[in-house]
């Protein structure tokens, strides 16, 4: 009963994977016979590393950004009482947002012309967030949606299971912090763990947002890439999919990584 | 991966939150620092979307004003002049389909492997949250030049890969749902007379319907907020309200249309969401005896 689903997934997964690394070495050209050449690999090479580098650093600042948020956020969501429903609402209403109008709407907020430029009346000293050297609207937007999905995924852990465990540790005795510390972090870890795995990995091979509130120079990887595809001459396709299997070994890597971690942590069962 | 979605049985809009007692209520100090933290999250959780609502009916909104100087339709009759309401449509139907054919492929592997009827089962869960893990942009990229030489029409395409991006989604919520249900329910009815399909249709349905929904929802916000996939697969001829919304945000000066267009975009997700959240709940007990577990 599984099959239709197993046929598509391997077909669109395994099929894209597999049409992608042959366009990058070669086999698939729009012109003349196929080669095998990693010419397209060695022709990005020098702007390779930066787009490595820029889109592991947004990946990373965001995954922080939006664990941080939506951890705090999980806390007082548990708590229960109406500032707590208040939060849990608001996340509800954030996580189905699609991004490019979260995009959208950071860049209206923070733009140089933004809302918030006009509310503090910065004139022209509103420094550049969008399409700035920090990329600081590219990590808010991620940081904004992603702190909602860590939100209502941390809550439905510890809802479950980290009242009780909370309440007899507060009738023990133990503080405030204490309770932070031995309880509610241990339980969401593993959660809070795969939630940074899966936005990690999004903001790492997402294209629209970056795109809109990011800059000409340098690109994230997905931004090098589909400029590669759209490129008109015939040498930037194979040079494209290069790009995107780095993404994919990049993609791969990190979530290789935090299997292993799970697995080493005797949190995991 | 497509979206980042809680495909959690609970959410969304019902947590089972329990009232709690006195043990951990904040008091004095400690507790204006809660309400003032609260309430920083839901401004952060906001604020994102203000300018929408402000944008979306601001005729004139120079520079330094704070507030939209003169308000009325110019960005309704921007967006309606791009194609917005063809553009909708398109939308709605990308999402109802890759609803309509992700949540049964996502109930039958998530039954079949709830009961153990899937040889290689680790395999199976691995390549059905695969997904997850691959840009979706890799996949558009490399079956594009595939589906073009075999000759898929784009929009099939299209609905192709959205579909491979909502099955993690589909199939995790439906197998939360098979670990919960009771196979003792369906044999009693059998017991009592009841043929296969009135099994499915009066026993087996109502009690899955509330992960159903979910499932259904979370595979059309895929299909809904998808960018990268349309675009690439679709070569530029299909154009969803993320396309437009994209086209108009890369311009300048139509922060109007942008802002209208936008808003668009939220309408249907918070109209669903809102009936999910009205009718798509279990009854109060069995929310309660979920705690047992």
């Amino acid at each position: 009963m599984a099959a239709p689903a197993i046929l598509i997934t391997a077909f669109v997964v395994i099929g894209g994977m597999a049409t992608a690394l042959a366009q990058s070495l070669g086999l698939f050209p729009l012109v003349g016979p196929p080669s095998l050449t990693v010419a397209a690999y060695a022709a990005q090479a020098s702007d390779l590393p930066v787009g490595i580098g820029l889109s592991l650093a947004i990946a990373a600042a965001s995954t922080v950004v939006a664990c941080l948020v939506g951890f705090t956020a999980a806390l007082v969501i548990v708590q229960g009482r109406w500032c707590g429903k208040l939060v849990a609402a608001l996340g509800t209403l954030t996580v189905p947002v699609p991004h490019i109008v979260g995009a959208a709407s950071v860049s209206l907020l923070l733009a140089d012309s933004g809302l918030l430029a006009r509310l503090f009346n910065a004139g022209g000293s509103w420094p550049e967030l969008v399409g700035g050297p920090w990329w600081i609207g590219v990590v808010a937007e991620y940081g904004w949606k992603e702190s909602a999905f860590v939100a209502l995924v941390v809550t439905g852990t510890l809802a479950t299971r980290a009242v009780s465990y909370d309440e007899t540790a507060a009738l023990l005795g133990a503080g405030r912090l204490s309770r932070l510390r031995h309880v509610l972090l241990p339980l969401s870890l593993p959660t809070l763990t795969v939630s940074a795995t899966i936005i990690f990995v999004y903001s790492l091979g997402s294209y629209e947002v970056a795109w809109l509130l990011g800059r000409a120079y340098p690109e994230p990887l997905p931004v090098m890439a589909l400029r590669l595809f759209n490129a008109a001459t015939l040498t930037a396709r194979p040079e494209a999919a290069a790009v995107a299997i780095v993404t994919t070994l990049l993609s791969f890597g990190a979530v290789a990584a935090a299997l292993a971690y799970l697995r080493r942590s005797t949190l995991w069962r | 991966m497509a979206l980042t979605l809680p495909p959690d049985s609970r959410t969304p809009l019902s947590w089972p939150v329990r009232p709690g007692n006195g043990l951990r209520a904040s008091h004095g100090i400690a507790r204006t620092l809660r309400v003032l933290l609260a309430l920083a999250l839901a401004l952060w959780l906001v604020l994102p979307l203000v300018p929408l609502a402000l944008w979306a009916f601001a005729d004139r909104w120079s520079f330094p004003a704070v507030l939209p100087q003169a308000w009325g339709w110019g960005g309704v009759r921007a967006a309606l002049a791009q194609g917005a309401v063809p553009a909708f449509g398109r939308s709605l139907l990308l999402g109802l389909l890759v609803s309509a054919v992700a949540t049964p492929l996502g109930v039958l592997a998530a039954r079949a492997l709830a009961y153990r009827r899937v040889p290689l089962a680790p395999a199976v869960n691995v390549l059905l949250f695969a997904p997850l893990a691959l840009p979706a942009f890799v996949a558009a990229l490399g079956l594009n030049v595939l589906l073009l030489r075999v000759q898929v029409p784009p929009f099939a395409g299209v609905v192709l890969l959205l579909t491979v991006y909502a099955l993690p989604y589909t199939s995790y919520t439906m197998r939360v749902a098979y670990g919960a249900h009771d196979l003792a329910v369906e044999e009693e009815a059998r017991l009592l007379g009841a043929s296969a399909w009135q099994v499915m249709w009066r026993v087996q349905l109502p009690l899955l319907a509330p992960a159903l929904a979910r499932a259904a929802f979370l595979a059309f916000l895929v299909g809904w907020s998808d960018y990268v996939i349309t675009v690439l697969v679709g070569g530029g001829t299909i154009v969803t309200v993320p396309l437009l919304v994209a086209a108009a945000a890369a311009g300048t000066g139509n922060d109007a249309t942008v802002a209208l267009l936008s808003a668009a975009a939220l309408l249907p997700p918070l109209v669903l969401l809102l009936v999910l959240g009205l009718f798509g709940r279990r009854p109060r007990s069995h929310q309660t005896n979920g705690d047992v577990k």
